[in-house]
């Protein structure tokens, strides 16, 4: 075998290893985190998509939530390092109305849970709201 | 072994038709407008894909099982979505077969429409559209119908595939971009790139039901956008927002 073909070999190797690890790896968090449905009938609650970046003064968490009413919107400080999003939706929404008729449940609010894994000070959080996109602002904790 | 990837045809397919392709992106921009053009243009479905790269999933659609990445048709148009995120490992060889069966039948022109994620997208009430093209000849035609070219910057993703297998098949190959949320549905984004589709290639598309459905699509939407947002975590999508060196 040559040179040139031993190297690529080990490469190859390597590679294997690599996609081996991503594997397990996925595996892993699978089964840390499993996966559920983004929503819950017992409390009626579609799950929201969220975002949360962090900049050196503040943590801003970004949540997408059409069709809401924007009085209704509720930003709690769970623990030290979890926020909750809640709000009602203007119109109720059903698995029917998704032509969904193998489940039954009906759907009234937007709720999201982030996790922030800096310090920020809940009592000061500034609440936006733009299009459906809701904008909360916390200024971090020295 | 070499898992396979197959088109399976299940009508006539046209020549010399333009091939769209719509996958899960950045706001899901080109799978809504590509969705919603299949809808209003009453395209029929005339193929799917078939591959073990896939997960093993079927979309049930009136009571009926469909294959996830199915393509829609009709005498000058050819429609490719998917219903759910392309796994990155799968997406080199998906795309590839897509750009080589558009080859196989003719196709004039591979069109992507997709998104350009901007931070500040909520203060944008007007996204702006940007195009990118496979040559010089195509770039001055999106130049004279009045369309932005994006000068310089990365594309990631499907797109980018997609423009690369076209450059490589010498099949022209252009790409609709409009700014877009990174992880949120943006049925406004996908209304402007449709817009601009319709007008470049004066195929008449009405856009004003899918803005007025906008808020139920980015309902609906929430689930494919989580996973679409996994995969583009994976293919290291955020390189978009980078500036590129050029010396």
């Amino acid at each position: 075998m040559s040179e040139k073909q031993r190297k690529r070999s080990i490469l190859d190797v390597m590679n294997e290893y690599m996609e081996e690890f991503e594997t397990l790896a996925d595996e892993l968090m699978a089964s840390a985190f499993p996966e559920g449905p983004s929503w819950n009938t017992e409390t009626c609650c579609l799950q929201a998509l969220s975002n949360v970046s962090v900049t050196s003064r503040e943590v801003i968490v970004t949540a997408d939530m059409p069709n809401i009413e924007p009085e209704t919107v509720k930003v709690e400080a769970v623990d030290e390092n979890l926020i909750e999003i809640t709000a009602k939706m203007k119109k109720k929404v059903r698995f029917a109305d998704l032509g969904i008729y193998h489940r039954q449940g009906e759907f009234s609010f937007l709720r999201c849970q982030d996790r922030i894994h800096v310090a920020f000070d809940a009592e000061k959080m500034k609440i936006s709201c733009k299009g459906g996109i809701l904008e909360v602002r916390f200024p971090r904790k020295k | 072994m070499l898992e396979s990837v197959e088109i399976v045809e299940k009508k006539p397919i046209p020549s010399e038709a333009t091939m769209i392709i719509g996958l899960p992106d950045v706001g899901l921009v080109g799978l809504i407008a590509t969705s919603y053009l299949i809808t209003e243009l009453k395209l029929e479905e005339i193929a799917y894909m078939d591959s073990d790269l896939l997960p093993p999933v079927v979309v049930l659609h009136k009571g009926l099982p469909h294959a996830p990445l199915r393509i829609y048709g009709n005498q000058t148009l050819i429609a490719v979505i998917s219903e759910l995120a392309v796994p990155v490992p799968a997406i080199y060889s998906i795309i590839r077969e897509i750009v080589d069966w558009g080859q196989a039948k003719k196709v004039k022109r591979i069109v992507s429409m997709g998104g350009i994620p901007v931070e500040n997208r909520q203060a944008i009430t007007e996204p702006q559209v940007f195009g990118a093209a496979s040559n010089q000849e195509l770039l001055d035609t999106l130049n004279k119908k009045g369309l932005s070219v994006m000068n310089e910057g990365y594309i990631v993703g499907p797109q980018a595939l997609s423009m690369r297998y076209s450059i490589s098949r010498k099949v022209p190959a252009i790409a609709i971009l409009a700014q877009s949320f990174y992880n949120y549905p943006d049925p406004e984004a996908a209304a402007t790139a449709l817009k601009e589709f319709s007008r470049i290639f004066e195929i008449k598309v009405d856009v004003s039901k899918l803005l007025e459905k906008g808020e139920e699509i980015r309902l609906k939407a929430r689930d494919i956008m989580k996973r679409t947002r996994q995969e583009m975590n994976r293919m290291k999508k955020s390189q978009e927002y980078d500036l590129p060196l050029y010396v």
